[in-house]
C-alpha cells in the first residue's frame, strides 16, 4: 500500500529583496528556501498513517523543484518517508500551479498510491489549487483542507473531516484512492533532528524529467499551466496611522477610540 | 617505660585452638562475602561501555589522595560537615591502619620472619593514637546523629520533587533506615570497642605489663575503673571480654563483609570518582561517536563505566539538591534524584548474573528508578551541582546524553522544536535574516571592521541576544564604543557569525551543533585576528572548551579581562567615580564554568562601586533560569522563576542601587524578573559595560526615578 | 460579449456576504452590455433568490443539488455542465475555505484560465488581467490567460463591497448531470459548540496572537477584554496550540467576525490567513513589538510597543 505525498519547497523574501531583470519574479539571491509549513503536516499524517498500520505502507515524497529542493526531501526522509521523487526540467520553471499538478499527476500514475496528501496552500503564493487539480487529473475522488483522518490502507474509503466556510467541520467517508490537501493543526508534525537528516543522506533521491514520466511537451511547464506571469512588482503598501508616545499616551488614545466607535459600551 | 616484649597485647588469649580456627573461618567468609560484593560492582560496571580518561593516572591518583586527606570538597559549603567527617575519617583510617598493622605483625611478619614489632614502646603509642581515634570517630558519628535526628537540615530532606506520593519509588524511608544503621553500626563498634578494651584490663588487672600501662588507653582504663568501682572481678570480666570480643568482631567483620552491599562503598567509590573526574565535565561535552547508530542515552548500558562507578559514589549530601535553581523554584527535577534513580535501576538491572532483555533496560520514563521527560527538561545545565559534588559526580553531561535521546525522538515542547529549527535556517534563535545580524552597527559614528575582509588583532565575536535583541543591542553599540575609544583594532564577522552552539548542545541536539560549530570555524578561518573577545558567556564557554574538538583553537576572553586590562593600561581613562551601591550576578558560563569571577569585581571597584555580595556568589551563583535551552522554553505556570527568586535575595539588599550583569541573557531575565516582583521604583539592572560608559563619562548616569516625587 | 457567471455560496440556508462581493467584482469586471448571471446552487435555491437580486445581476440561475452535504463533484458536475452550456468568458467564485475544495478541479477539467485570490480583475483590450500576491502577500502579480476563452477566477473576500438594493432579475432553472457520490457526508460540526461564545455576533473584539508567548499569559488578556468590554479572539497558532477554544479564533477557517465594528491586534503579525477574517472591519488597531509586522498595512491605526506594557496601560485607562 503506497501513500504519495507531494510537497512543496517554499521561498520567503529576505530583508531588501529585489526584482528580476525581467520584471516577472523575485531575484533568487534573495529568496530563502524551507519546506512549506502545511506540508510538515500532511507528511505527518502519511508517516502516522504508516506507522498505525498493521500491513506495509511505503510513503513517497514527491517534489517539483531544482536541485535545491532534495533539502526539503532529505528531512522528508528524516522524518520517516521511505522514497523520495524530484522532478525537473527547465521548462517546469513557468509552470503555475496547474502546470505542476500535471507533474505531480503524472507521477501518481506512476506510482500508484492509494492515497495522495498535499498541503491546503503553500504559503508562499497561496494559490490553494495544486492538490484539488491533481486530483481532477486524475479524476480522483478529493477533499480540501482535511483537519482529521482515519485510513486504514485496504479498506475502501476514509473517514475524515474537512473545513468549510465559518467554522465549521464537515465530517464524511470518502472513497479511495482520494486526493486530501491537509490544513495546520491536524497533528503535531515530529522533529527531524540534524543527524536524522544526516542519516536520510543514504536514502535515496529519484530524479526524473517529465520525459521519463512520459509528459507530453504541451503539458509541460507554461504549455501546462491555465495563467501566465505578466509581471511581479512591490506594491505601494497602505500604511496605518501610527500612534506614538509613551506606551500610557498611546493606551489614552486607544482608549479613546474604544469609546468612540463602542459607542461609550465600556 | 620498658621496650619489653611483654608490654603487648596477646592476640586470642585464652583461645582453644578450635575457637581461633572459627575466628579466621569468619573472617575468611567476610572476606569472601565482601570479594563477591566487590566482584559484583565491577561486574556491574563493566556492562556499561567504554570511556576515555585523559592524563596521566599517577597524577590523578595523587590529586585524590590529596583532596581526600584535606576533605576540601566536604567542607565546601557545610563546614559542620566537613569537621565531623574528618573525625570520622581520620578515627576509622587510623583504627583500620591500627588492625591492619596488628595483623601485619601476626599473620604475616611474624610467622614468615620470626620477627614481631608490635610491643613494648611502639604498643603503647599506638594504643594511645587509637583510643584518640577512636574517640574522634565516636564524637563525628554522635555530631552525624544530631546533624541527622536534630538539625533536620533541608537538604537531607529526601523528599524528591520528580516523583508524587503513591509512586512506587516516592518512598525514601528505606534510605533512611541504611544511613542510621550505618551509623549505629559504626558507633557500636566503637563503643564495643572501648568496652572489650576495658573488660580486658578488669580481666588482666593482675598482671602489670597489662594493668601498669592501661593509662595508654585511657577511654579503656576510665571504663575499666568504673567497672571494678562496680565489683566487677577479674573472673567477670573475662566471660565479659569473651563475649565482647566475639561480638565486636564479628560485628566488624560483617561491617567489612557488606561494604559494597552498602552506602559504606562510598569509601572506594567516592575515591574512584574523584580519581576519574573531568575537570571541564559540564563545560565540554562529550561528542557522539561517529560509527554510534543512536545519539545519546536509553538504556543503563548506554552510560560509561566510570558513570556507572560514580552513580555509586553518592552519599546523598543533597548540596547538589539545595544548589540547583530548578529545585528551588519547585520544578521536578533534583540532581540528586536523578542519580539515585540511575543508580537504583543500574542496582536492580545490571547486578544480576545475566543482563536483563534490553527492552527493560530503558531509563528513560516515569517508572522506577526511571527518569521523566519533565526533569530532563527541567535542567539548565548551569553545572550548580557538578560544581559542588563531593564525589565529583558529573550530573549535567548525565543529563544532556539522556536529552540527546529525546531530542531524537522529537519528545521536546513546541517551542523549543521550532527554536531549533528556526536556528537551523537561519543561524540564529531570533528567525531574523542573517543579513540583519550586524544591524546594530549602522547606526554608529564609525565603522566596525569586517573581520572577513580585512585582517584586525582582535576579533569580537558578539553572539545572538547581543546582536538581535534591541535592549542588549545598547549594550553592544556601547562596548564597540569602548573599543573604537580605546583605539582597539577589532572587527566582526558580520553574517558570517552563527549561534555559537552552546545551548543547542546543552539541549541534546548535538547535530545541529556540529552544523553551527562547523559554520563559524569555516567563517573564523577566513578571518585574519591573533584572539578572540566576546560579550556573550555562553558563546566563550562553547568556543574556549568545546571548539578545540572540532578543530578550533582559539585564544578568547571574555569582554571583562579585556576591558579590565584597557582601564588598568589607561588606554580607557576613569573620569569620574559612580559611587554606586552594586551587587554583581557571576553569570553561570563566565563564573563557575570558567572561574571568571575576579576581572567583572576588579572593574567595579576601578570605577568606584561598593560590592555588596549576595549570598549566593562566585561559585555558588544563582542560575537566571535561561541556560539549558530554557530561554526557548514556556515557563510552567504557578512555578516562580529563578530569575525571580534572585531578584528577591537582591532586594535583601538595603540600600541596594544597581543588580550588575554581564551576560545577554542575564540583562533580558533580570529585566524582566526586575518589573515582575515590583522593584523597579528600588534599583536598577545594568549591564557592566554601561556602567564604565558611565564612569568615562560616555553615558548619562540612568538612575530610578524617586519613589517620593 | 458572452458573459459572466458569478456562484453564490451557501451553507445550510446561509447565503455567504461574499456571494454579494462577486456581484460587485463582476460589475469591475463587465465589459459594456456583458449580461452577470447569478448561479445558485443548493439543495433549496429558491430560497435564496430574494437575497441576490440586487442590482448588478442581470439573471438568476438555480441549480437543485441532490443533498445539502458539500460535495466538490456534485458542483464540478453542474457547473461544468453551465459552463459548458453557456460559454461565459469569466466564472467568478470566492476565495474562500469551499472553493478550494472544487475550483482547481473545475478549471483543470474545463481547461478555463485559472487564478485564486485575485484581488484586483481588469481588461486590456480583450485580455484579463488578474492581479494577486506573491511570496507572503509582499508583493503583487499581474497573471493573464492567453488563448482562455473562459476564464475562472476565485476573488478574495472583504475587497469588493456587497452589492446592495433591490432588484428584479429573470430565474431560471438549470438541470444539472447527476454526479456519482464519491463521498457520504456524516454530520456537520458548529466549532463553537464547546464554549458559548459565538464570534460571528460580537462588535468588539479584542484579539491575542502569538506574541502572547506562552499559555500562561493568556488569563491577562482575558481579564484585559472584558474590561474594556471586547469580546476574546485569536489568531489560529493560539488555538492550534490549544491555548484558547477554537471557536475563537478568527481568520480564514475560523469564524468571521462579521458584525465586527472595532477589532484590536495584539501580537498578530499578520499572516494572511489571519487577515482574511478581520479585513472588513471598519477600525483595525494594531498592536505589535515589531514595527515591521505586516499588519500594520492593513490596520487603521498602528501600536508599536510592548504588548505586556501595552495591556497593563490600557487596563489602566479604564480602572477609576
Amino acid at each position: 500500500m503506497k501513500v504519495l505525498v507531494a510537497v512543496k519547497q517554499v521561498a520567503a523574501l529576505d530583508e531588501d529583496f529585489e526584482i528580476r531583470a525581467d520584471g516577472k519574479d523575485v531575484d533568487p539571491d534573495f529568496l530563502v528556501r524551507d519546506l512549506n509549513e502545511w506540508d510538515d503536516f500532511s507528511l505527518e499524517e502519511a508517516v502516522k498513517t504508516k506507522e498505525n498500520a498493521g500491513t506495509p505502507v511505503e510513503v513517497v515524497v514527491v517534489c517539483v523543484g531544482p536541485e535545491e529542493a532534495d533539502e526539503a526531501l532529505r528531512k522528508c526522509l528524516a522524518k520517516g518517508a521511505d522514497r523520495a521523487i524530484r522532478v525537473w526540467d527547465e521548462e517546469l520553471a513557468g509552470a503555475d500551479s496547474i502546470g505542476i499538478a500535471r507533474v505531480i499527476a503524472a507521477v501518481a500514475r506512476r506510482e500508484k498510491p492509494q492515497l495522495l496528501l498535499a498541503g491546503a496552500q503553500a504559503s508562499d503564493h497561496a494559490f490553494a489549487a495544486t492538490g484539488i487539480a491533481v486530483a481532477a487529473l486524475l479524476e480522483w475522488a478529493h477533499a480540501a483542507v482535511v483537519t482529521m483522518l482515519e485510513y486504514t490502507p485496504g479498506a475502501g474509503g476514509a473517514l475524515l473531516r474537512r473545513e468549510l466556510e465559518g467554522g465549521l467541520l464537515h465530517e464524511m467517508q470518502i472513497e479511495t484512492p482520494a486526493v486530501l490537501t491537509i490544513q495546520l493543526g491536524i497533528n503535531t508534525p515530529r522533529y527531524a533532528s540534524l543527524r536524522s537528516i544526516k542519516q536520510a543522506a543514504a536514502k535515496p533521491i529519484e530524479v526524473l524529467t517529465p520525459a521519463d514520466l512520459e509528459m507530453p511537451p504541451s503539458e509541460v511547464g507554461a504549455a501546462g499551466s491555465l495563467s501566465r506571469v505578466r509581471r511581479m512588482y512591490v506594491p505601494e503598501k497602505g500604511r496605518a496611522q501610527m500612534i506614538g508616545g509613551s506606551v500610557e499616551e498611546q493606551a489614552a488614545r486607544v482608549a479613546q477610540l474604544i469609546r468612540e466607535r463602542t459607542g461609550g459600551a465600556a | 617505660m620498658s621496650d619489653s616484649p611483654a608490654v603487648t597485647r596477646v592476640l586470642f588469649e585464652g583461645f582453644a585452638p578450635v575457637a581461633i580456627a572459627a575466628f579466621y573461618a569468619v573472617a575468611a567468609v567476610a572476606i569472601a562475602i565482601f570479594a563477591f560484593g566487590v566482584y559484583r560492582e565491577v561486574r556491574k560496571y563493566r556492562r556499561g561501555t567504554a570511556a576515555e580518561v585523559g592524563g596521566s593516572l599517577l597524577t590523578r591518583f595523587r590529586w585524590m589522595v590529596a583532596t581526600v586527606l584535606s576533605h576540601r570538597t566536604i567542607a565546601r559549603r557545610d563546614r559542620p560537615a566537613g569537621g565531623a567527617h574528618r573525625l570520622i575519617f581520620y578515627g576509622f583510617l587510623l583504627l583500620f591502619l591500627g588492625t591492619s598493622t596488628i595483623t601485619l605483625d601476626y599473620d604475616i611478619v611474624g610467622p614468615l620472619f620470626h620477627v614481631h614489632f608490635w610491643h613494648g614502646a611502639f604498643y603503647l603509642w599506638f594504643s594511645l593514637v587509637l583510643d584518640v581515634a577512636g574517640v574522634a570517630l565516636a564524637g563525628g558519628l554522635l555530631y552525624m546523629m544530631y546533624r541527622r535526628g536534630w538539625l533536620k537540615l533541608p537538604k537531607l530532606d529526601y523528599t524528591r520533587p520528580d516523583r508524587q506520593p503513591g509512586d512506587p519509588d516516592y518512598d525514601r524511608s528505606g534510605y533512611r533506615r541504611e544511613d542510621w544503621a550505618f551509623l549505629w553500626t559504626l558507633l557500636a563498634i566503637a563503643v564495643t570497642g572501648y568496652l572489650l578494651e576495658a573488660v580486658r584490663l578488669v580481666w588482666l588487672e593482675a598482671r602489670p605489663d597489662v594493668w601498669e600501662t592501661r593509662w595508654w588507653s585511657p577511654v579503656g582504663a576510665v571504663l575499666a575503673q568504673g567497672m571494678r568501682a562496680v565489683g566487677m572481678s577479674a573472673a567477670v570480666g573475662g566471660a565479659w571480654r569473651l563475649g565482647l570480643w566475639w561480638f565486636h568482631g564479628v560485628l566488624a567483620l560483617g561491617f567489612i563483609a557488606l561494604i559494597p552491599f552498602t552506602k559504606v562503598k562510598h569509601i572506594f567509590t567516592a575515591a574512584g570518582s574523584l580519581m576519574l573526574r573531568d575537570p571541564l565535565a559540564a563545560q565540554r561535552l562529550p561528542r557522539v561517536p561517529e560509527q554510534q547508530q543512536r545519539a545519546g542515552a536509553q538504556f543503563i548500558t548506554d552510560f560509561t563505566w566510570k558513570q556507572l562507578l560514580a552513580l555509586d559514589a553518592c552519599t546523598k549530601c543533597g548540596r547538589c539538591h539545595e544548589a540547583c535553581p530548578a529545585r528551588a523554584v519547585g520544578a521536578p527535577l533534583s540532581p540528586r534524584d536523578v542519580i539515585l534513580s540511575l543508580r537504583e535501576f543500574a542496582n536492580r538491572t545490571l547486578e544480576s548474573s545475566v543482563l536483563p532483555a534490553q527492552a527493560e533496560l530503558d531509563v528513560h520514563g516515569k517508572g522506577p528508578g526511571q527518569v521523566a521527560l519533565e526533569t530532563l527538561w527541567s535542567c539548565r545545565t548551569c553545572m550548580a551541582c557538578v560544581e559542588v559534588c563531593p564525589v565529583a559526580i558529573e550530573h549535567v553531561p548525565i543529563i544532556v546524553q539522556l536529552r540527546r535521546k529525546l531530542v531524537e525522538e522529537g519528545k521536546m515542547e513546541p517551542q523549543l522544536t521550532k527554536t531549533l529549527q528556526t536556528l537551523h535556517k537561519t543561524g540564529n534563535s531570533f528567525g531574523e535574516g542573517r543579513r540583519k545580524r550586524a544591524a546594530w552597527t549602522k547606526s554608529l559614528p564609525f565603522t566596525v571592521k569586517d573581520a572577513r575582509k580585512e585582517p584586525v588583532e582582535l576579533l569580537w565575536f558578539v553572539g545572538d541576544y547581543a546582536s538581535f535583541d534591541p535592549r542588549n543591542q545598547k549594550v553592544t553599540q556601547g562596548l564597540a564604543a569602548l573599543l573604537h575609544e580605546a583605539g582597539v583594532d577589532f572587527g566582526i564577522l558580520y553574517e558570517g557569525e552563527s549561534n555559537a552552539g552552546n545551548d543547542v548542545r546543552r539541549v541534546g541536539e548535538e547535530g545541529l551543533y556540529e552544523v553551527l560549530a562547523t559554520a563559524n570555524i569555516e567563517a573564523l578561518a577566513t578571518a585574519s585576528f591573533k584572539s578572540i573577545v566576546t560579550t556573550d558567556p555562553h558563546s566563550y564557554n562553547t568556543i574556549r572548551n568545546e571548539y578545540p574538538d572540532f578543530g578550533g583553537r582559539y585564544a578568547i576572553e571574555h569582554y571583562t579581562t579585556l576591558l579590565l586590562r584597557l582601564l588598568q593600561e589607561g588606554r580607557l581613562k576613569i573620569a569620574r567615580q559612580l559611587g554606586l551601591r552594586v551587587t554583581f550576578h557571576d553569570p553561570c558560563h563566565l563564573g563557575r564554568f570558567n572561574k571568571g569571577y575576579d576581572a567583572p569585581r576588579e572593574i567595579l571597584r576601578l570605577i568606584g562601586c561598593e560590592l555588596i555580595e549576595m549570598g549566593r556568589c562566585r561559585s555558588n551563583s544563582f542560575c537566571c533560569g535561561a541556560g539549558g535551552g530554557r530561554i526557548w522554553m514556556a515557563d510552567p505556570p504557578g512555578l516562580e522563576r529563578p530569575a525571580h527568586n534572585r531578584m528577591r535575595e537582591a532586594a535583601a539588599i538595603s540600600g541596594l542601587q544597581v543588580f550588575v550583569v554581564s551576560c545577554p541573557k542575564d540583562l533580558t531575565m533580570f529585566e524582566d524578573a526586575l518589573k515582575a516582583t515590583g522593584n523597579e521604583s528600588r534599583f536598577m539592572v545594568r549591564e557592566l559595560i554601561e556602567l564604565v560608559r558611565e564612569a568615562l563619562g560616555q553615558e548619562q548616569p540612568a538612575r530610578v526615578p524617586d519613589a517620593a516625587a | 460579449m458572452s458573459g459572466i457567471l458569478v456562484i453564490a455560496e451557501q451553507r445550510r440556508g446561509e447565503l455567504r456576504p461574499a456571494t454579494l462581493e462577486m456581484v460587485s467584482a463582476a460589475q469591475a469586471a463587465r465589459r459594456p452590455g456583458e449580461p452577470v448571471a447569478l448561479v445558485l446552487l443548493a439543495d433549496d435555491p429558491q430560497r435564496f433568490v430574494e437575497a441576490v437580486s440586487v442590482p448588478g445581476v442581470d439573471e438568476i440561475v438555480t441549480v437543485q443539488l441532490a443533498s445539502r452535504d458539500f460535495d466538490p463533484d456534485a458542483l464540478e458536475a453542474a457547473l461544468g455542465a453551465l459552463i459548458e452550456a453557456r460559454r461565459p468568458s469569466l466564472v467568478l467564485v470566492p476565495h474562500s475555505i469551499d472553493s478550494f475544495g472544487y475550483a482547481a478541479a473545475l478549471a483543470v477539467k474545463g481547461g478555463y484560465g485559472f487564478a485564486t485570490d485575485v484581488f484586483r480583475i481588469a481588461r486590456e483590450g480583450d485580455a484579463l488581467l488578474a492581479t494577486r500576491g506573491g511570496y507572503g502577500q509582499k508583493v503583487n502579480v499581474e497573471v493573464d490567460f492567453p488563448a482562455k476563452e473562459v476564464v475562472l477566477l476565485a476573488v478574495r473576500a472583504s475587497v469588493f463591497k456587497p452589492a446592495e438594493g433591490r432588484a428584479t432579475p429573470a430565474v431560471s432553472a438549470f438541470a444539472a448531470p447527476a454526479a456519482r457520490a464519491r463521498l457520504s457526508g456524516r454530520e456537520y460540526i458548529e466549532v463553537a459548540a464547546g464554549d458559548d461564545i459565538d464570534m460571528s455576533g460580537a462588535e468588539f473584539i479584542l484579539s491575542i496572537g502569538r506574541g502572547v508567548g506562552e499559555q500562561a499569559n493568556v488569563e491577562q488578556f482575558r481579564e484585559l477584554a472584558d474590561i474594556v468590554g471586547a469580546a476574546l479572539g485569536c489568531s489560529r497558532p493560539v488555538a492550534d496550540a490549544g491555548w484558547l477554544p477554537k471557536s475563537r479564533q478568527i481568520g480564514q477557517s475560523g469564524k468571521t467576525a462579521s458584525a465586527c465594528k472595532l477589532y484590536v491586534a495584539l501580537g498578530i503579525s499578520g499572516a494572511i490567513q489571519h487577515l482574511a477574517g478581520m479585513k472588513h472591519v471598519a477600525t483595525i488597531v494594531a498592536v505589535n513589538a515589531d514595527e515591521r509586522a505586516s499588519i500594520f498595512s492593513v490596520a487603521n491605526y498602528g501600536v508599536v510597543a510592548d504588548i505586556f506594557e501595552f495591556a497593563a496601560a490600557l487596563r489602566a485607562q479604564f480602572r477609576g
